[in-house]
């Protein structure tokens, strides 16, 4: 039944799809043009009678995990206008415009308002990503290579968005589907540097990068590493054992796998 | 190149050449002849189409964006003199009676006051798109894929998340859609980042307003007050669409860089439209005209672009739609040409089966 799930999620608060199926019902009884009808009613309910087929939802499981996606097909914003104005359609007079308003505030009261919702911020630069990702990208970026550097998890969204330039000994995937020993350790509440400073180094990273509050036990100064620079609260620190020449392809074909430097 | 010459190279490939290409579908179908918002979305239409054509070869020969931007251009400068070809030929060239113009004739004070406010939350959505950044998982995959596609020349074979080599990504590879948005980024000088998260969503909510506003004038005429209270209802129901983290509406302001909003809250309703329109043809008994097919088929391409998924929604919907028309109008002879649409999309699944 996890279809049923899905469309639960889908529904959220289950007002607006709520407004919809209502909408759906209307037009059923009340919409007179046949293409209209096919494709505002007969279509709408054809998918969901589909959507909620088991053997159907198997067979579109097979090429896609994401099923939900299917009641994109459903138009519900179209359909509840289109009833709104309908309906208002059919009032007279001055009831008109009370008649748009209470659409108005239905809509609104049944929503969410959407720049209300978490995960969004003001825009720090152009690009849209954190400017201490910026500020230590171009701390460490050298013109003609790439350098590969260890980020602290709030960070691992955005290096790559801004810059191919530096790599990442694993990415965002570690939020979901793949484990890394480098990344469990990183988030350990207190790290131990000499353990870091050695799987970094088995990870090739030129940069590890670390939050100044952050617990820690031990000092990569000891391991040859030196402080490069702090910025915004995070300490870079730089691996002086590390390649840091500009290379070409033909001349070192496997050191980071990034073979599109322009020298 | 300045800033404002960058900006400026962006506005026309992304909103004057798409009006001139889609000239071609406006003459081809005679009530949308002055129509710029049809010409607007179905020129784009056309070129995402186009783009997915000629893109997904190049990707799976490993070639490089590069490349792909040269024979996109030399093609769109071919589409560009055909359409203007088109236009001279039809004789409309000099007429400068648009759209806004015409439905602005019946111009009653509530009919004003609804165009306004609408028109007022659409400024209020694109300044909040270039002045707030919307956190998202997938712009890790989608956003950093164009940025390494643009500096990189690459397509595809390095990874977005670490930069390590990859090997062909398959899954991703046939709907790229971040590669357009590179394409934007290596065309324009501006940062692909910039362009994902300021420049597409710029262009993207008003274009799916534009769908809104075409289906609308389909619905509820082209003129009073009931086109610009759907529109402005339509609005409502995006801004407060936030009741769950899957409805288009959310993917539209929330993630509208990546292709798959552009698929729910575009694509969708284009086919939505064109379908409209081809019912209708069928309703007056008229017969229906082939740029409304070829405009499905380049919609179905569109969608394919924007995600994989693309092709099995698209199919889905022409499919369901094929048989309850033909069941209905008691016309067998239409699940031909419905299917014949899809076929380009059934080409993208049976590749992504093949070499998945």
């Amino acid at each position: 039944m996890e279809y049923v799930q899905m469309f639960q999620e889908y529904m959220g608060n289950g007002l607006v799809v709520g407004w919809y199926l209502v909408s759906l019902a209307y037009l059923l009884m009340k919409e007179k043009r046949r293409h209209v009808r096919i494709l505002f009613v007969y279509v709408p309910l054809i998918i969901l009678l589909l959507f909620f087929n088991p053997l159907f939802a198997k067979l579109i499981s097979l090429m896609e995990d994401i099923y939900w996606r299917l009641l994109w097909l459903l138009p519900i914003s179209m359909t509840i206008a289109y009833t709104a104005v309908r309906l208002y359609g059919e009032v007279k007079g001055k009831m008109r415009v009370a008649a748009a308003v209470l659409c108005v505030i239905m809509v609104t009261l049944s929503g969410s308002y959407i720049y209300q919702s978490s995960g969004i911020v003001k825009a720090e630069n152009e690009y849209h990503v954190p400017q201490t990702v910026v500020d230590i990208c171009d701390a460490i970026i050298i013109p003609g290579r790439e350098v590969r550097a260890l980020f602290p998890d709030e960070m691992l969204y955005y290096v790559r968005q801004y810059t191919p330039l530096v790599c990442m000994p694993y990415g965002r995937e570690v939020f979901g589907w793949v484990e890394n020993d480098l990344n469990d350790l990183m988030r350990e509440e207190t790290i131990d540097l000499s353990q870091l400073a050695g799987m970094a180094k088995e990870y090739q990273c030129h940069y590890i990068i670390l939050p100044k509050d952050k617990q820690l036990v031990g000092n990569l100064l000891d391991y040859e590493y030196i402080l490069f620079d702090t910025i915004d609260g995070y300490q870079i620190y730089k691996d002086t054992t590390m390649n840091f020449s500009v290379v070409s392809l033909k001349k070192d074909r496997t050191l980071l796998g990034c073979r599109f430097i322009v020298i | 190149m300045y800033t404002a010459e960058k900006v400026l190279v962006l506005i026309i490939w992304m909103l004057i050449i798409p009006v001139f290409i889609g000239n071609i579908a406006a003459v081809g179908i005679g009530k949308y002849k002055k129509n710029l918002v049809f010409m607007w979305v179905m020129g784009q239409i056309i070129l995402w189409a186009l783009f997915q054509l000629i893109c997904v070869p190049f990707i799976l020969i490993h070639a490089r964006l590069s490349r792909v931007t040269a024979v996109y251009i030399i093609l769109t400068v071919i589409l560009l003199l055909f359409s203007a070809g088109l236009r001279v030929r039809s004789r409309h060239a000099q007429s400068a009676a648009y759209i806004l113009p015409d439905t602005w004739k019946d111009r009653t004070y509530w009919h004003h006051v609804l165009w306004g406010i609408f028109f007022l939350l659409l400024v209020f959505q694109m300044v909040q798109a270039a002045r707030l950044a919307f956190t998202d998982g997938d712009d890790a995959y989608y956003v950093a894929t164009a940025t390494l596609a643009e500096e990189s020349d690459t397509l595809y074979l390095i990874s977005p998340y670490t930069g390590g080599f990859t090997g062909m990504d398959v899954r991703h590879g046939l709907a790229p859609f971040p590669i357009w948005i590179a394409f934007l980024a290596r065309i324009s000088g501006i940062h692909a980042a910039s362009v994902a998260h300021i420049a597409v969503p710029l262009m993207l909510i008003p274009m799916a307003y534009g769908v809104f506003y075409l289906i609308g004038s389909r619905l509820c005429g082209k003129y009073g007050e009931r086109l610009p209270l759907f529109l402005v209802i339509a609005e409502l129901l995006v801004l407060f669409g936030n009741y769950s983290t899957y409805s288009a509406e959310r993917f539209l302001i929330f993630r509208s860089r990546q292709g798959k909003a552009t698929l729910g809250s575009i694509i969708v309703p284009v086919l939505f439209f064109l379908l409209l329109s081809i019912l209708e043809r069928m309703q007056e008994q008229k017969k229906v005209e082939k740029t409304l097919w070829i405009l499905l088929t380049a919609a179905v391409m569109a969608g394919c672009l924007c995600s994989t998924q693309g092709a099995e929604l698209s199919c889905l919907l022409l499919g369901v739609a094929g048989l309850c028309s033909s069941v209905c109008y008691r016309q067998w002879k239409l699940l031909l040409p419905m299917f014949l649409c899809c076929l380009p999309a059934v080409v993208y699944a049976v590749l992504y089966f093949v070499l998945h």
